[in-house]
């Protein structure tokens, strides 16, 4: 609802909606708003005017209070039904007490001889005696009159005039009662009216008036009445101001309400002041209703944190998870060199536990110097960034493991050109190390078996250059060792290439459709002519069908050679060398058998190493560079296949190189 | 004349080193691994001892720490020939007396002219030291 100020509109209550009302607290006139709302203005006033707006509070005030007023109008009601009934009871008992004490009056005074009456001062004993009995507020006078009606002798009330009326004449009525007005007054009065006899003979009358008692109040009751009155009245006030200062607390309350509601909320507006205990109430509905609004928003609120809180706990969880999932262990030192953060793997690596280090400089509780001084130099402090150097130790408890201390500026996520810590990893690079040990054992043997050919080559053509070179003999002789030695030397070069790359895996593998059985008939043939002028027995032993596979033929051509070779190197003369080939339902297999020097059991572990040889003479005195098996394992493990040795020494050597034909190889190719 | 001891496993190489150093006048003995060195040692001490180091049974760094070990007074120089030429072999030779470590491929002129200079320098040392014992008397 609106009211006028004026030129403009302020909202009162909060029944229309907000954005009505703030578009029409705007300092637009009403003129303009009702354009503007497309409102007919004279509708609009009528509507929202002054004197309807008086009525209309007026009315919604009555409906406020109708309990209340309906309970004063019944009591109301009550106390005047009550009223009339006592004042009706009041005049008629007045009315016959007067009758009483009137007919008994006039009965008594009827005996009274005549002429005692006339006398006056008799008269006047009797008459103050009566008045004295009598009910002296309702005595209005007592009158002798003779038979034609004239006052002979009267006593009145104060300003009374007895009026004139005739007595009946009729004996009948002579005794009786009768309703007279005083001319003065106007007051009723109810008159008694008896003979006097004299000797039997009647003389005249005695006249008694009463005023009739008056419904209501009569004058002389009034004086009471006020002194009933006004103690009542006095009391009134007395008991408003004590109800209304029981009330106040209510009225406070009702404020304090009115303060809240503005608090909670922001759109809603100011309701009218009213001390009346319905709104009261319809506040404090209003109250819980804006409450519930903000637990339900808290509650909402709530969830969302609670979700979030949640969401970040998983993230939170995940980090902490890949953190301890780590391979490396892993501390965080912060500004001031402390530690702030590790991982569980730093127990393993530095042997302390967590509680121990947390929050202490590395001098406290590190009991590597080396270590501590590492750590302490390279700190990452405010805009120092530390070297990139790393540093290795092995601790004592494992002789055998080396970790390498790396140190990284930790950098702020929200300013990445601030350090806040440094990061430390411990990184086992006990494998790491190993390859490289590896690999310069490689290189090393590899030179030396560069160069041991390259030795003999050198000595030789030497001497063929200085004297020796004239000599036919051992020129002979030179030649024939140089032309071995080249062959040597490119052999092992062939296989140092070969295996290098099958291991770095930058060989392809060409697989194609081989049919097995002329591949191993060809290694062999070749296999068997070189090996001719050892008077060695060579046997090939190969079912008729076999499956096909998918292979890369010259890869595989130089395993069967390689195994073959050893198998005729290492058998002495009047041996046999035996290629089989057995297929199941699972497996092909390849065997390769000699009846040679065999291989001792302990050699037999590192026979596939690079570069091994035994130190057996029988094998030494053989020439080798210790590649040939090496290489062959990996070209079988290339196709998927497994290379196994089964050896006595002095008996003979079988290998065999077994393919499962559930690879790719066979799947590939049938 | 002086006797040399070749120690290798590679026959070629004691082939020729042989031919050679018997061409130039020394009586040469060969081993084919450091337990037959050892073996020759103990017969007769050679006047200079040339070893490969990579050889079966006991190598030639073994063969060194063994004669060091038992023949802590050797008189006889010892050349060590190899095609390793890590640093782990130069810091061994170094330290052992009378002990020159040569990398293969060897020059064999130079190993010539290497032994002559040697055996020529043993010679002068013993003439001083015989002239430096006559002078004293």
């Amino acid at each position: 609802m609106f009211s006028f100020e004026g030129q403009h509109i302020t909202s009162e209550f909060t029944q229309v909606q907000p954005s009505t009302a703030q578009a029409a607290i705007t300092s637009s006139s009403p003129v303009d708003f009702c354009r503007y709302r497309d409102v007919d203005w004279r509708q609009f006033k009528h509507d929202f005017g002054p004197k309807t707006m008086s009525t209309n509070r007026f009315l919604s005030a009555i409906k406020n209070e109708r309990l209340g007023l309906m309970m004063i109008l019944a009591s109301l009601i009550v106390i005047m039904v009550t009223v009339f009934l006592l004042f009706s009871y009041q005049q008629k008992n007045g009315e016959t007490h007067i009758r009483e004490q009137g007919a008994n009056l006039a009965r008594i005074l009827t005996s009274i001889p005549f002429e005692q009456l006339t006398s006056s001062s008799n008269i006047n004993r009797l008459f103050s005696v009566l008045q004295h009995n009598s009910d002296n507020t309702a005595f209005a006078y007592l009158a002798i009159a003779d038979i034609h009606g004239e006052i002979l002798s009267e006593t009145t009330s104060p300003g009374i005039i007895v009026p004139t009326a005739t007595v009946p004449n009729k004996p009948s009525a002579w005794l009786g009662e009768r309703k007279l007005t005083l001319p003065s007054n106007e007051r009723n009065v109810q008159e008694f009216h008896a003979p006097l006899f004299d000797n039997g003979e009647i003389k005249g009358h005695v006249r008694l008036g009463y005023f009739s008692p008056v419904f209501g109040l009569s004058k002389n009751q009034i004086p009471l009445f006020a002194t009933f009155a006004l103690p009542i009245f006095l009391l009134t006030p007395l008991f408003y101001f004590l109800i209304r200062r029981e009330l106040r607390p209510i009225v406070h309350v009702n404020n304090q309400l009115d303060e809240l509601i503005e608090m909670s909320t922001d759109s809603k507006a100011r309701l009218t002041n009213n001390d009346n205990l319905h709104d009261l109430m319809t506040r404090f509905n209003q109250i819980i209703i804006s409450t519930q609004q903000r637990i339900g928003e808290l509650e909402t609120d709530r969830s969302k944190l609670v979700t979030s809180t949640k969401l970040l706990s998983y993230k939170r969880s995940r980090i902490e998870s890949i953190l301890q999932s780590l391979p490396d262990a892993v501390m965080m030192l912060d500004e001031s060199g402390s530690v702030s953060l590790i991982n569980n793997k730093i127990c393993t690596v530095l042997g302390v536990s967590s509680e121990n280090i947390i929050g202490k400089k590395p001098a406290e509780w590190c009991s590597n110097p080396e270590i501590v001084t590492f750590i302490t130099n390279h700190e990452c402090k405010m805009t120092r960034v530390c070297q990139a150097e790393s540093m290795e130790f092995t601790t004592p408890e494992f002789p055998d493991r080396t970790i390498s201390i790396s140190p990284y500026p930790l950098f702020s996520h929200s300013n990445n050109s601030q350090i806040i810590g440094t990061l430390i990893i411990f990184h086992d690079i006990t494998a790491e190390k190993l390859s490289i040990n590896r690999s310069s054992e490689f290189v090393a043997h590899l030179a030396h078996e560069l160069k041991t050919p390259l030795n003999t080559l050198a000595m030789y053509s030497e001497s063929l250059q200085g004297e020796d070179g004239s000599n036919e003999e051992f020129r002979i002789e030179a030649a024939n060792v140089i032309h071995d030695e080249v062959e040597r030397l490119a052999l092992l070069i062939n296989n140092i290439l070969s295996i290098t790359k099958i291991e770095m895996g930058s060989i392809g593998v060409d697989r194609k459709r081989v049919k097995l059985r002329e591949l191993l008939q060809d290694a062999f043939e070749t296999c068997a002519r070189s090996g001719q002028e050892k008077n060695i027995d060579f046997r090939l032993d190969l079912p008729r069908d076999i499956s096909p596979v998918a292979m890369d033929k010259s890869l595989i051509r130089i395993a069967i050679n390689n195994l073959l070779s050893n198998a005729i190197k290492y058998s002495d003369p009047g041996g046999s060398v035996t290629l089989t080939v057995e297929e199941t339902d699972h497996s092909i297999r390849i065997s390769v058998r000699d009846k040679g020097i065999g291989i001792a059991l302990d050699d037999q572990k590192k026979i596939f190493e690079k570069f091994y040889r035994s130190d057996n003479d029988s094998v030494r005195e053989r020439e080798g560079h210790g590649l040939g098996l090496p290489l062959a394992r990996e070209i079988i493990q290339l196709h998927h296949g497994t290379l196994s040795v089964n050896s006595k020494p002095g008996e003979g050597t079988e290998f065999i190189a077994s393919f499962n034909k559930e690879t790719e190889f066979f799947k590939q190719a049938s | 004349m002086k006797r040399i001891l070749l120690v290798d496993d590679e026959p070629h190489v004691i082939r020729i080193l042989k031919l050679s150093l018997i061409k130039a006048g020394y009586e040469v003995a060969e081993a084919a691994n450091g337990i037959q060195a050892i073996n020759n040692i103990s017969q007769s001490h050679p006047d200079v001892l040339i070893t490969d180091i990579d050889m079966p049974r006991m190598n030639g760094k073994e063969l060194c720490m063994h004669i060091e070990k038992t023949l802590p007074e050797r008189d006889f120089m010892i050349f060590v020939l190899t095609a390793r030429a890590d640093n782990e072999h130069r810091v061994w030779t170094r330290s052992i007396n009378n002990l020159e470590f040569l990398e293969k491929p060897v020059s064999i002129r130079k190993l010539l002219a290497r032994l002559h200079e040697h055996f020529t320098d043993l010679a002068q040392n013993e003439e001083e030291a015989c002239l430096t014992a006559q002078s004293t008397q």
